[in-house]
């Protein structure tokens, strides 16, 4: 009889968890997904999404802020910005957001280059106030003053920010700045409400996230667990059709993707790593992908041009020669449908700023490494390993540790140029190691990482020009890692840089592209790719934006009914 | 008892001043400066330098060691170089989070393993004993990833597809839904999964040590004697074998669930449950020191704590024992 009792209870138990499950289909509140009773255009509805990083902080200006996924589940929403990233007639542009009256106006007066941002006479924030001119001068003197700030690009060139009129920001520079409209959110950062924080500790008052907003959605950013989107009562442009959106932080790939199949998160943007390709091409049941070539990204062979082997002009070539960048491509990201190989220095969106044809000549051709290695005084020792002087052409790539798709690579380059006689190690480290040690000091001698463009300006200088090789000259500050010393390129890449004629950049920036080809100052491999997947009961425009990610156009989307 | 738990608790204090003096000296020398990822930023060497002196890591690790342990005795474990938050605010919620899986597993698995071990051996050499000795070798060897990406599978995702729920039985994600609290059956569906990859390794495990601990008990004169006075087998079992049994069992508990609370790494992560190991993970990945040494000083507390509560339990279940 016990016995029977106890099987019943168990019985119970089990259906009472079945029914609990089965009980949402009408938009139960326990629901971790959805709630389906509203349709969109009431704007209800509640949708959790995946986040597979957690930002350290909110303070998107300082040095703990500088997370993508900060950008993907806040900021974006948030923020007010001067420029959309978005597509138009194909291509990624800067388009005036809704924040903006227009276009903003670039001029010269007396000799300084000057910005005219005209502001939405509608923008406000979300108690009410106006965004005003005084918000764009304190967003420049917590940048270009703050203490502990990530990036100060650009705004430590500005020279004063004109509040006169409160709906029109009047930027001048001390010096011409190309990437101008990278600035106040057009890349980076966004524009800070001077009326909450003027006076306060701006770190201390953003750090754990804050209840304001100046975009479509509220944030509240729950650590650990989620960050919750609702919207803006005060928001200018048009409403969201949600009424709430949940981004759940699940660290481990694996557990997204199992998190996505089983229907608690109905999105999820994660990192192109072997198991999520392996997963998505397997194709998943009731989901949307999207794939997309079109990044911001560019990884490549950094080479260390001070570096022996790669010193040499002729050895650079020679051993872009003895790779087979397209089969790396095939293998790596062929199931998503990407083919050929990435043939410049500078991210797929900003194409129109490159020219792929020197680098393009780099294609698997073992008799233009005899002929470039022996050319250069190189001869095939015992072990058909080429030597010179007593040494071998033995190298060593890094890399960042726990990558698959990055080990994948490397052992697929220490295959090919094995083939051609170059000895190739392998020796990873961890991101912080990489970055902060390796790389800044120069002793390593190929390294293997992406590039990620975080607005829709270039800036090659930066890594490339030989005034930025570390040096006491620049209090070994400079980011040419690569110590590239190409004294005719410089002039170009500081027109990218310096001038805001945007024809002259794009042609300089071409030129540059060409001599970094000729001479091979490092080896463009892949653009990275992004994949979206997305449930088919989420309606609306989906797909990636390279910049702002997957998540960018979150007020349009809707659930089905 | 009271001069026993004191001076124990006394022999501590050394042994975490030298755990926390290594650790911070080779997290220090290990990660480098937390400073370092600023090296990426457009401003590179500069934006370092200004976080390194905002946060005091360009002075040697003595000094810096000396000045740490003085804001700790005084409850300040610092700020997190990762998040910029108070190292004490990030504890707190993560010890709570990995608690509660503590607590909820330790029980579980500490029940199912007496049941299992006591079963085994009374049951030695016959068709359940043998099934459940499989199943404990197959548990030993599962690795927490693996079962737990199975358990994923098959009893969250495959329910849900098979018989098309609007949500699996079980959930993956947290220990709540989003915006949920409380004790309750929402609660119940998230803690389930990860609980039971965090005790299937125990549970196998654990029944091994109580079989055969059991089986040396049964194997006495005492129990001999007992059964030969007629003493009902239940009462042999639980009343008379099961107690003595335990007390080598309470050491391999009581040692691994002290360590237990230091995290949960693999658990934490595939479920996405922000407890300790997660934040050890994270903070060790970057190099936040502070944070660090603040964990392996719990860690290290909490495994004394459970190795101290070990020696009082061998006294209550073995008289003999006494503890000076």
């Amino acid at each position: 009889m016990l016995r029977h009792r106890r099987s019943l209870i168990a019985l119970t138990m089990v259906a009472g968890l079945v029914l609990a499950a089965c009980g949402s289909s009408g938009g139960s509140k326990s629901s971790d997904t959805t709630d389906t009773k509203a349709g969109p255009k009431s704007g209800n509805g509640t949708i959790v999404l995946g986040a597979e990083q957690e930002m350290d902080c909110a303070d998107w200006i300082a040095s703990c802020g500088g997370s993508s996924w900060g950008v993907y589940t806040m900021q974006q929403h948030t923020m007010p910005r001067v420029f959309d990233f978005l597509k138009v007639n194909g291509v990624w542009s800067n388009v005036p957001s809704v924040m903006s009256a227009g276009e903003p106006v670039v001029s010269d007066v007396g000799g300084k280059q000057t910005i005219t941002y005209k502001i939405n006479p509608d923008a406000k924030w979300s108690d009410g106030e106006p965004i005003t001119s005084k918000d764009f001068e304190y967003t420049w003197k917590q940048i270009a003053t703050g203490k502990d700030i990530y990036d100060k690009s650009g705004y430590d060139k500005i020279e004063s920010v004109d509040t006169t009129d409160p709906k029109t920001a009047v930027v001048t520079f001390k010096e011409p700045y190309g990437s101008w409209t990278a600035l106040f959110g057009g890349g980076l950062y966004g524009i800070f409400p001077s009326h909450i924080l003027e006076g306060k500790d701006r770190a201390k008052a953003m750090a754990n996230g804050y209840d304001w907003s100046g975009g479509p959605w509220i944030a509240k950013w729950n650590r650990g667990v989620d960050v919750t989107l609702t919207p803006n009562p005060n928001w200018y442009g048009t409403a969201p059709k949600l009424s709430k959106v949940i981004f759940r932080f699940i660290p481990d790939t694996a557990a997204e993707f199992q998190a996505f199949k089983s229907g608690e998160v109905l999105a999820i943007y994660p990192q192109p790593q072997l198991d999520a390709i392996e997963a998505v091409t397997k194709g998943i049941e009731g989901a949307q992908t999207d794939f997309t070539a079109e990044t911001g990204n560019a990884e490549a062979l950094w080479m260390n041009n001070a570096k022996a082997p790669f010193d040499s002009v002729a050895v650079r070539q020679a051993f872009a020669y003895a790779i087979d960048r397209e089969a790396i491509v095939e293998k790596l990201f062929g199931k998503l449908g990407v083919k050929g190989a990435h043939n410049t220095i500078n991210p797929p969106i900003l194409a129109e700023f490159s020219d792929t044809t020197e680098f393009a000549k780099y294609k698997l051709d073992l008799d233009k490494v005899d002929q470039l290695m022996t050319g250069d005084g190189w001869k095939k020792n015992s072990n058909g390993i080429w030597a010179k002087n007593g040494k071998t052409a033995s190298i060593t790539i890094n890399s960042t540790t726990q990558n698959k798709r990055r080990e994948l690579t490397e052992e697929v380059i220490q295959q090919q140029v094995g083939d051609a006689g170059f000895e190739l190690k392998i020796k990873n480290q961890t991101a912080a190691q990489l970055f902060g040690k390796t790389l800044p000091s120069g002793n390593y001698q190929l390294g293997l990482y992406a590039q990620t463009a975080t607005s829709l300006e270039p800036g090659l200088c930066a890594i490339m020009c030989s005034s930025n090789i570390p040096s006491k000259a620049n209090d070994n500050s400079g980011q040419n890692w690569t110590w590239t010393n190409i004294p005719e390129m410089d002039p170009d890449l500081a027109l990218v840089d310096n001038s805001f004629d945007r024809a002259a950049r794009i042609a300089a920036s071409k030129r540059a592209d060409v001599v970094m080809g000729r001479d091979l100052v490092s080896l463009p491999i892949d653009p990275l790719p992004n994949i979206s997947l997305w449930s088919d009961r989420i309606d609306g425009p989906t797909g990636d934006n390279p910049i702002f990610g997957m998540f960018y156009n979150l007020d349009q989307w809707s659930l089905k009914n | 008892m009271f001069t026993y738990v004191a001076r124990r608790a006394l022999y501590a204090i050394p042994v975490i001043l030298f755990a926390s003096f290594l650790t911070f000296w080779l997290s220090s020398e290990a990660f480098g400066s937390p400073c370092d990822k600023l090296r990426t930023s457009r401003e590179g060497v500069t934006a370092v330098r200004r976080c390194e002196k905002r946060i005091g890591v360009d002075q040697p690790i003595p000094v810096r060691y000396a000045k740490w342990l003085g804001n700790v005795v005084e409850g300040d474990f610092g700020t997190s170089s990762r998040t910029n938050q108070e190292v004490s605010a990030m504890l707190g919620p993560a010890m709570w989070n990995t608690f509660q899986l503590i607590v909820f597993g330790s029980i579980l698995s500490i029940s199912v393993a007496l049941f299992v071990g006591v079963f085994s051996s009374v049951r030695q050499y016959s068709a359940p004993d043998y099934l459940l000795t499989a199943l404990a070798f197959i548990g030993i060897a599962m690795p927490p990833f693996w079962f737990g990406l199975l358990a994923q599978q098959f009893l969250a995702v495959g329910p849900k597809q098979w018989f098309d729920l609007k949500e699996p039985i079980f959930f993956t994600v947290g220990l709540h839904s989003a915006g949920g609290s409380g004790f309750n059956l929402d609660y119940l569906r998230h803690l389930f999964l990860p609980v039971l990859t965090l005790t299937v390794q125990s549970i196998a495990s654990w029944s091994r040590y109580v079989r055969t601990s059991m089986l040396d008990v049964l194997s006495t004169d005492y129990i001999r004697t007992a059964r030969a006075k007629g003493v009902p087998r239940r009462t042999i079992t639980w009343r008379h074998a099961t107690r003595n049994a335990l007390i080598p069992f309470v050491t391999v508990v009581a040692l691994e669930t002290g360590a237990l609370f230091g995290g949960l790494i693999i658990t934490e992560k595939i479920f996405s449950i922000p407890g300790m190991g997660q934040l050890f993970y994270d903070s060790l990945l970057v190099g936040d020191t502070n944070v660090v040494v603040a964990w392996m000083i719990i860690t290290a507390t909490f495994i004394m704590l459970f190795n101290l509560i070990a020696d009082l339990l061998y006294g209550f279940l073995d008289p003999r024992v006494r503890l000076t």
